[in-house]
């Protein structure tokens, strides 16, 4: 069964990555989220309020953080992006032109929101959550499920995917965060 | 078409700007900017600067202003102008708050207003020349927003516009340029500019 993942191990890891992808050197901020607030997320959004290290710009659409983080990525700063599933579709042509086309590295992290806990997310009676992975598979976007404390290795692996491979990864967040 | 063809078009002024006019001046001016084209400023755009620090927003239209923003808080020390469109603007309208709320000191949002989408056929954008994007900018928070009719004026403010604090927003009401990308197909490759833009900047 499916497991909540604490906000804190999140942040963690988003700090670890940035680290890493800045090889150590010392950055202000560290790193960089983009987010399209996700229901299924706002422990970690509440968590990076507080957050000194990193800064975190509200964007209006999905469509704008595929853009802005492509924008970051030519000027050599790291980023993630947090959004939910129905932003996924939304900005599902943003996604194609930017990190498929453009071969920008771009790493998501998506909220399945109404994702039940005794559910495989495919058989979901809810389509946004059923046709997620599809989606992602279709457009051959690499992606892991967060199904509990014991995947959040999970995260850093696909954002390092995300540049190795020059394109789209993400990681699908299955329970609310705590 | 011709202006003032269409009544729906009766707001835009008969003295409208050449964009090509205004590229080569922004050229001569810029320095050392960054600049991101869209739509009918990036075929002029690639003549007139054809290796520099130049990115054309391709492949997602109406994302000029987003993608700008964020080479603009990577690039803190150095300005970087959006060439935007009023077609293109639309589709990410919500960008002009996003872009006011982060703030970015060094950014310059340029928008070649000529009321139409011209790459298409010159179809009217919805509300036509009369939607005023200079208010939306302020409204959004941007910290200077104003429109310029003609090209006297643009040559006199023409060296704040890259010296003034940003984000600032300036609407220029054009004509429609010579070329659009169906018409002047070619240029650089998205993923190359990206990777050809990074090496610039990231050494």
């Amino acid at each position: 069964m499916p497991e909540s993942v604490p906000a804190s191990l999140i942040l963690d890891a988003y700090k670890e990555i940035f680290r890493e992808a800045r090889g150590g050197r010392p950055s202000e901020p560290l790193g960089w989220v983009l987010s399209v607030p996700d229901t299924h997320q706002k422990s970690v959004l509440a968590a990076l309020d507080k957050e000194r290290a990193l800064r975190t710009l509200t964007c209006a659409t999905e469509d704008e953080a595929n853009a802005i983080a492509a924008g970051l990525w030519i000027g050599g700063e790291p980023c993630i992006l947090m959004i939910q599933h129905a932003g996924l579709y939304a900005s599902i042509n943003t996604l194609r032109g930017v990190a498929i086309d453009g071969k920008v590295p771009i790493f998501y992290m998506i909220g399945l929101l109404q994702r039940e806990r005794d559910k495989d997310p495919r058989d979901s009676r809810h389509s946004m959550v059923r046709w997620c992975e599809p989606l992602l598979d279709t457009f051959g976007v690499p992606h892991a499920r967060l199904e509990g404390p014991d995947d959040v290795h999970l995260i850093a692996k696909y954002f390092k995917l995300s540049r190795e491979r020059r394109g789209p990864a993400a990681v699908l967040v299955g329970l609310e965060t705590m | 078409m011709k202006r003032g063809d269409d009544p729906r078009r009766a707001a835009e002024p008969v003295t409208a700007m050449k964009p090509e006019e205004l590229l080569k001046l922004i050229a001569g001016a810029r320095g050392d900017a960054i600049c991101v084209p869209t739509m009918t400023t990036a075929p002029e755009w690639r003549d007139i600067a054809p290796d520099d620090l130049s990115i054309s927003c391709v492949g997602f239209m109406g994302g000029a202003s987003s993608l700008g923003l964020g080479l603009a808080l990577a690039n803190p020390k150095r300005r970087v102008i959006v060439f935007d469109g009023d077609g293109s603007l639309l589709m990410q309208l919500g960008s002009l708050a996003t872009i006011a709320g982060a703030r970015p000191r060094n950014l310059t949002h340029l928008l070649f207003k000529n009321g139409v989408y011209h790459t298409s056929g010159a179809q009217n954008i919805p509300g036509g020349f009369d939607v005023d994007f200079v208010l939306m900018a302020k409204g959004a928070g941007y910290r200077t927003a104003y429109a310029i009719h003609e090209m006297d004026e643009f040559k006199r403010r023409l060296p704040s516009l890259f010296r003034d604090e940003g984000p600032l927003f300036v609407e220029l009401h054009t004509g429609l340029a010579d070329k659009t990308p169906m018409t002047a197909r070619g240029g650089t490759p998205f993923p190359d500019q990206v990777e050809h833009l990074r090496k610039k900047l990231t050494g």
